[in-house]
This record gives structure tokens, sequence and C-alpha cells, in this order.
């Protein structure tokens, strides 16, 4: 039996005009990845702000490894990567990523010794004398990464790891979170693409306009969520099919993206009926396959779809 | 404790790097020198012989005696020194109208003869009478050149009026002696060998000094504040530190930085003037009368430059952490250009306050300022400069500079610990006052 690492309980944090996080309660147990989901402005770095104990909840209260300490006095075994990253632009590599490590409660000559052993396994060596202005973005986020954890935190707290990274980078940076979850110390990171979270999180909390919609493992989640999913791909008679998604004797709820689909059945309906109306509405299929529910159809359930998929949603109208 | 250094040690080191600390640390003392010295200099500088006319109306050899006077006059002294002034002395003998007419013709003129006079002085017998002397020149702007005429003919008039009037020649020469005030500092019942101009120059130069340190400096930190802010590197810093130990750790290494400057600055004024303490002079002297008398420099004791440091200190931190809180609540650094103002403002009161000062430096007014907190570190060590304070006056204004600083600490501590999160609009006063007082 572990204890939990990160015990939020029913923290709410309100402003001058709305309340960012209501009673929000999470655990996140030692090790593994936790994923904290949900849309822009649902309130997930408000939540990790206060886990930091960068700002104060104003009801509820953050325990952290169990104790008394807050984030900031814990902040030697905590390892934080904001969602505004940013560096001194005038200094020098090396310097910059030292200070970080002393900032964290490192010694100077420990800071240095690790800052040049992160910057080394970056690939970042040559540039250490270099001035950060000198960097390129992604070059900038591996430092700042490397700021997060060259400490050795036993947990990291990561605010949108991958957002504004490019493919190779993100791969990188995905492979350096999964070594530290393998080496038994624990992972929060926040994220609003499932895909990254569905790969990666044994855990997820979703959290929409402040409060919590979802929590708990990846696959109890799913499994709660119930009925399969109907994961579907049209060749021809796209537009009868799609009528046919719309028949709520049948289908519950549809995701509907053109070319392909996933559909959740209405009660006592059969996967076989569906596929027996498609097929006799003439639809060409190429997939028809009863699936898992992926994490971006319970999310989307579970938050809305205006909220979900705003970018998505202008792009279909 | 250690995340307060580290912030202190990078601060430091990060400015004492850059090219501009270096170059401000040079440039600053030649600046300077060029902005003190270089006005009066100008003005004293020599500008050659100048050419005069004397249209005598008088009898009785008043007109010879006055042109043998006038060509006495040498620049400078010693034996090879040059003649002043080039006079002719023309008879006016009835024509006197006439002959003033056709002399200013010639004067001023682009493209005149190269010894043309540059002035005629108009001599007359009622002139020496009246004291009423006319005379036109292409150089009466000039301050100088209009006091050393006087100085040569009034007491050369007052002689001839003696004379008219019969009086004995010993008495003439008696009245013939010109005054030649010497004034000297005296602190603490001893007479220092400082001139007034000395020393007046030295709380100029202290007040000036303080004014661009605490202003410069303050700036520093308010532009640290934004750059981390825009940077948003402050959130990962917030997250392992508290607000108020980044704050102190900021300030205290830019203050340091400030102290190191002025402090090589301080030595280096010490060693300078002790250099030219053994007679040696250099004239620096904000005089304009003709004399061009030599001024000693003033004397930096170790004990002024304490005062200074141990004063820029305090004004730093007072005004800093207000610094500090203007460049948290802003976004940009034009942001803070303008709100900066009324802070900036206050060193400024500070500053112009010393013409206050230096006629009454131990006056009441002098007194009151000392012990405002806003404008004590620019008093005090100005006041110090002119005579030095006793001791137990010196404790009282570090006690009320103390006071201020927990105050402005405070204020801009708190505001600096929502502001440094907080983006977007710029906060309004009632916003601000609810910054101060949420815990």
């Amino acid at each position: 039996m572990t204890t939990s690492v990160v015990v939020a309980d029913r923290i709410t944090k309100r402003y001058a005009g709305h309340t960012a996080v209501h009673d929000l309660s999470m655990e996140v147990p030692s090790g593994g990845i936790f994923g904290l989901l949900g849309p822009n402005g649902a309130g997930k770095t408000t939540t990790i702000r206060m886990l930091m104990s960068i700002i104060t909840p104003d009801d509820g209260r953050v325990t952290l490894f169990g104790g008394a300490g807050s984030g900031r006095d814990l902040s030697t075994r905590i390892g934080y990567l904001p969602e505004e990253r940013g560096l001194y632009p005038k200094m020098r590599v090396l310097d910059q990523l030292a200070f970080l490590g002393e900032a964290k409660g490192l010694s100077r000559w420990d800071a240095r010794k690790r800052a040049k052993a992160w910057l080394e396994r970056l690939g970042l060596g040559e540039w250490s004398a270099r001035k950060v202005s000198d960097l390129s973005k992604g070059m900038q986020q591996k430092v700042q990464f490397a700021g997060a954890l060259q400490h050795d935190p036993d947990l990291l707290i990561l605010d949108e790891p991958f957002s504004g990274l490019d493919p190779v980078n993100s791969q990188v940076m995905k492979e350096v979170v999964v070594d530290v979850a393998r080496s038994g110390r624990t992972v929060l990171f926040s994220t609003h693409i499932m895909e990254h979270a569905e790969k990666m999180c044994e855990r997820i909390v979703i959290v929409a306009r402040g409060e919590k919609v979802v929590d708990g493992p990846l696959a109890q989640v799913k499994r709660d969520f119930g009925k399969s999913q109907i994961a579907l791909a049209f060749t021809s008679n796209i537009a009868t099919a799609h009528r046919l998604l719309q028949d709520r004797s049948l289908v519950l709820r549809a995701d509907d993206l053109g070319a392909t689909a996933e559909a959740e059945l209405a009660a006592g309906i059969e996967p076989e009926a569906l596929l027996r109306a498609l097929v006799m509405a003439g639809v060409g299929l190429s997939r028809f396959e009863v699936v898992d529910p992926s994490l971006e159809s319970i999310f989307i359930a579970k938050v809305g779809p205006e909220a979900a998929r705003p970018v998505a949603r202008e792009v279909a109208v | 404790m250690n995340k307060i250094f580290a912030v202190i040690r990078r601060e430091f080191i990060e400015r004492v790097r850059t090219k501009s600390f270096l170059i401000g640390t040079f440039l600053f003392p030649v600046m300077f020198g060029v902005f003190g010295y270089l006005p009066s200099a100008l003005m004293q500088r020599e500008t050659g012989a100048r050419g005069l006319v004397l249209l005598d109306g008088t009898t009785g050899g008043t007109g010879q005696r006055l042109a043998a006077a006038f060509d006495s006059v040498t620049i400078g002294d010693g034996p090879g020194a040059l003649a002043r002034y080039r006079v002719v002395r023309v008879e006016a003998g009835g024509r006197l109208d006439a002959l003033r007419d056709s002399v200013v013709r010639q004067i001023g003129l682009r493209d005149g003869p190269v010894d043309a006079a540059d002035g005629i002085l108009i001599l007359t017998g009622e002139a020496v009478d009246s004291g009423k002397v006319t005379y036109l020149g292409s150089n009466v702007t000039s301050f100088r050149d209009m006091s050393r005429l006087e100085r040569v003919l009034e007491p050369r008039l007052r002689e001839e009026r003696l004379r008219r009037q019969g009086a004995p020649a010993n008495v003439v020469d008696a009245a013939a002696i010109q005054l030649d005030m010497q004034a000297t500092k005296v602190t603490e019942g001893k007479t220092t060998g400082v001139s007034s101009e000395a020393s007046f120059f030295l709380a100029y130069i202290i007040n000036f000094l303080m004014y661009m340190t605490l202003l410069l400096y303050g700036i520093q930190v308010m532009s640290a504040v934004i750059e981390e802010k825009s940077t948003r590197i402050v959130e990962v810093l917030i997250s392992s530190m508290t607000p108020f130990q980044l704050l102190m750790g900021k300030v205290i290494g830019v203050g340091a930085v400030g102290l190191v400057q002025i402090g090589i600055w301080g030595v280096t004024g010490f060693y300078v003037t002790s250099l030219f303490k053994g007679g040696a002079s250099a004239s620096a002297g904000m005089a304009v009368d003709g004399t061009a008398r030599s001024m000693t420099l003033p004397a930096v004791n170790p004990d002024l430059v304490i005062v200074v440091l141990v004063f820029f200190l305090l004004g730093f931190f007072l005004y800093s952490s207000l610094y500090a809180a203007i460049g948290a609540m802003c976004n940009t650094q034009q942001e803070a250009q303008q709100a900066n103002t009324p802070i900036t403002m206050l060193i400024g009161l500070g500053m112009l306050s010393m013409f206050a000062l230096i006629n009454e430096p131990s006056g009441t007014m002098a007194r009151v300022l000392s012990f405002i907190p806003f404008f004590t570190p620019i008093v005090v060590p100005v006041r110090y400069a002119i005579a030095p304070l006793p001791l137990s006056e010196v404790l009282l204004a570090v006690a009320v500079m103390l006071l201020g600083i927990a105050g402005t600490v405070w204020l801009g501590a708190r505001i600096y610990r929502v502001g440094v999160l907080s983006y977007g609009k710029k906060p309004t006063f009632k916003e601000l006052w609810r910054w101060a007082r949420t815990s």
C-alpha cells in the first residue's frame, strides 16, 4: 500500500469575477503517470498552481508526500514546468540551468555538475557558454525541461508539457517522462490533447468549468463509461450514413467526423442492428469495429462538445 | 537562505559582467567632470586681448592715466604675461558724437580688420563726476568682460574724483585698495582650508551622485522585475521560493552592485583629492568674476564616503521596493516608464531641495527635510558634505529611514507578490489596495 503523493481536499479558488476551481478533490498515488485533463480554461493551471503553493486555495487544503510541508517547502523533491515558460534571455545556458538548480535547493557545485550532465544528455553541450537568446525555441524548451528534472525530483508536475513542441522534440520529452515514471517516481501532467493522455496515463482526472467530472484509473474510467463504441469508416453513401447516425432509436450519441465516426448505441440495441441498417441503406463500409470508448469520446461526453473541441467545430462549419 | 543567496549572486554577477556596468563605472566620473567642470572652464577660458577705444573727453590727464591703467592689465601673472587690452586713446576735442559714430561703425563687423576694436568707452568730465560711464561694444553679453572692465574702471574713477577734490596722495592710494575676501569653511571649530566654492562643488557632486544612483539602480530593479515577469521565468522561481525571498534577493543583489560602483568612485575620489591636497590646485571654480581664482579640490573624507554609502543603501532599499512594486504591476517596460513617474519625481524633489539647503545647511528646513524618509537619503549626505552633522542626528536619520523602509518594503512586497503573477490590465488603485491587504 503506497501513500498518495498529492492529495487535494476540496480546494476552491475564486477570482474577482468567477470561480476558477470549485470544490476539487483528487489523489495522485505514488509512481506512474497521472493526467489532469480538461478543455482550455477549465482550471487545470489554477489547480496546478495551488498544488505548487504558488497561489493559496481559498478553501480546502493540499497535502504533498503525506506531510505538512507546502509545495515550496518541498521544492527540492518537486520538479515543475509551468505552462508559460521562460528563461533569462541574456544569461548563459549553463549558468541559467545551474541557477534553476540552486533555486531548487541544490548546492552551487552540485547544480553546475548536474546542469552540465543534462546539457550533454540533451545534446546541448556545446551551447553551454552561449546566451539563452542564441538558442532556438526548441532548444530553449529542452533547457526548461532539464531545469525541471535536473534535481531528480520524486514528483514531476508538468503543465501542458508537449504544447508547442515539434514531433521530434515532443517524442524526446515523452520518452524522458516515461523514463521518470519507470524509475518509480510520480509524474502529473496536464493536457487538453487526449491522445497524449490516452497513450501515457495510468490515472486521469477530467475537469471542466472548474469542477471535477471524471476521476480514476484510465481502464476503470473506460469500463465505467459502459457501452462499447462502434468505430466506423465509410466509403460511399456517406450522407445516408450520417442520417442513420442521427436516428436516436439506434444511436444514442455519435461523434461524426465525416468519413469516419464513433457511435454509441442506444439502450438495447446490438451492434448487428446498426450494421444491418447501414448495409440495407447501401452505405459502403471499410470499417465496422466494436471498440473500447476512446478517451476523446469520454471527454467529449463528459465535458460537452462545445468546450472540448472549439477548433474542430470551427473547421467543420 | 541559500536560495536568497543564489538570487543575490545571480543578480550581482549578471550585472557586473555587463559592458554597461564597466562603461558606467568609468564614464560617470568622466561625464561628471565634463558637466561639472567644462561649463566653468569654458566661461573662464582666456579669450585673448580685447581691442578698446577710449574716447577721451576729459581734461587734466584723466584719460591718459586711465589708458595707462588699462595697458598695465595682463592676462595671468608672471613676467611673460600678455596685455589684456589693446588700448587706443582718442582725444574727443568737441567732436565726441561724430568720432563715436565713426568708431561704432567698425565694431563687430564680420569682415573687419583683424585688430578692430571690440568696444568703445566714452569718458567725459561729467562721467567721472557722476560715475555714469558709457560702453558700447560687441562683448557686452560677457559677464566676465564687463566685470573686468568695472574692476579696472571703478577704483580709477574713484581716484580721479578724490584727486579733483584735492585729496592727498596717501588718501587716494588707501581708497584704491581692492576687496579680496577669502571664504574658508569652518567645521566643528576647525578651519578646513576648503574654500566656499570647493565645498559647494562637493555638495553639488554628492547631490547629483545620490540622485543618479538612486534613480538608476531603482529603475534597474524595476526592469529586472518586468523582465522576469514578461519572460515568465518568475513562475518557476516562485514555485521554489517565496516572492519575498525573490524580491529581497533581487534588491540586495542590485544594491550590492550599486555599492561596489559607488565604492569605486568614493575610493577614487578620496585618492585623487588627497593627491592634490599638498598645495597643488585645480581651477574648477564656479566663480565668474575676473580674478579667475583657482580653487583647491574639496577633500573627500572617509567619513563622508561612509555616510554616502550608508544612505545610498538605505535610500535604495526605500525606493527599490517601490520600483519593484511598479514593475510587478506593469506588463511592459513602456508601461512601467509611465507608472514610475511619481516615484521618480520624489527622488527629483530630494535633489532639488539641495538648493534650499546650500544657504542654510543647519537651518530648520534642512533639519525637517532630513527626517522625511523620501528626502533623507539625498539631504543628509549633501548636508554632511557641506558640514558634518553630529552623530546623533545621523543616527536619528538612519532610524527614520529604517521605519520608512519597513513601510515601503511591506507595501512593495505585497503588491509584488500578487502582481508578478497577474497579467493583463494594469490594476487600479482600488485593486492595488486589495492586493496589499490580502494576506
